[in-house]
């Protein structure tokens, strides 16, 4: 259903401004808000808000939690929470806590949602992806070796935000080259 | 579109700059492999003085493809080139920084780790 009413929104923004290039910009953030409309309205009832989510993983002694916000630089999430682990055991650990925090929440609910955890056997690096905030726990080498903060702090920022090319929602027709002569329509 | 012997770009830091891929992971008869999909693939091409080396056996997970990609509300996405990313065999992402512009798909299909690193989603 939320499917269909977004295509048919879709399909009725590129119908009532197609034209001009100010008209492109104007559709394309449209696009966007309304992508971001559908992905956090659509946010399950079991999912962590930030506040939860840092007193879990103050309780499990995770180090330097640093929450990012990222709602301007890109628009599928809206908060980056970053924390470390001190061994793969304690990362796991940090995972298996937001889990039964998540089940603790939708205890006697009729249908148990779960966040997507990726990176649970390897524990070097596990991500939690409850829809609007996205947790990373990382043990301290892969954390130094990947350095999220930067990437989602001053590295995004230079980029500006959401930067799609002109080009890349125009569709130009093919050029002729060949040398054949245009058939004569008699 | 992918396939065993197709060239690909490499859409990381990793030190890897031309894969071929080798194998399609997953199935055992598979034709073609999409964005998404996991692959076994060769160094064809290498950065000088990176821990990668040619002709070493990876895996990598295909982030862009020619082939076009459609989605349920009737939006379909094609690049220019086949592109994909290194990764090692827990997932963890071989580079530290993903270039150009990947599908949202990758979130569904449980690669947030490269979403992440990702300067763009489409």
């Amino acid at each position: 259903m939320l499917e269909f009413v977004r295509s048919r929104a879709l399909r009725l923004l590129s119908f009532s401004c197609s034209s001009s290039p100010s008209a492109l910009q104007q559709w394309r953030q449209a696009i966007l808000a309304f992508n971001r409309a559908v992905s956090t309205s659509s946010k399950p009832n079991g999912s962590l808000d930030l506040k939860e989510i840092e007193k879990v993983l103050s309780d499990v002694q995770a180090d330097n939690v640093k929450v990012i916000p990222v709602q301007g630089m890109c628009d599928w999430t809206d908060f980056m929470v970053v924390a470390t682990g001190r061994s793969t055991w304690h990362v796991r650990n940090i995972a298996q806590a937001l889990i039964y925090k998540v089940k603790q929440k939708q205890r006697g609910a009729e249908k148990l949602w779960m966040p997507s955890v990726e990176g649970h056997e390897g524990g070097k690096w596990i991500v939690i992806d409850s829809g609007n905030v996205i947790v990373h726990a990382l043990e301290e080498k892969a954390r130094a070796y990947y350095n999220l903060e930067s990437l989602w702090t001053s590295e995004m920022l230079t980029k500006g935000p959401n930067e799609v090319p002109e080009k890349a929602l125009l569709k130009t027709r093919r050029k002729n080259n060949s040398k054949k002569s245009a058939p004569k329509t008699v | 579109m992918i396939q065993p012997q197709t060239l690909l770009n490499v859409a990381d830091n990793s030190g890897a700059r031309e894969l071929m891929c080798i194998r399609i992971i997953g199935t055992s008869n598979r034709r073609y492999a999409h964005i998404g999909d996991v692959i076994v693939a060769v160094i064809k091409e290498a950065v000088p003085n990176m821990p990668l080396q040619r002709s070493e056996v990876i895996r990598a997970v295909i982030v862009r493809t020619c082939k076009e990609l459609k989605r349920d509300n009737g939006m379909i996405i094609q690049y220019d080139d086949n592109a994909a990313v290194v990764i090692d065999q827990e997932g963890n992402p071989k580079g530290t920084r993903v270039f150009g512009a990947i599908a949202r798909e990758l979130r569904q299909l449980n690669f947030t780790k490269i979403v992440s690193l990702a300067p763009e989603v489409l």
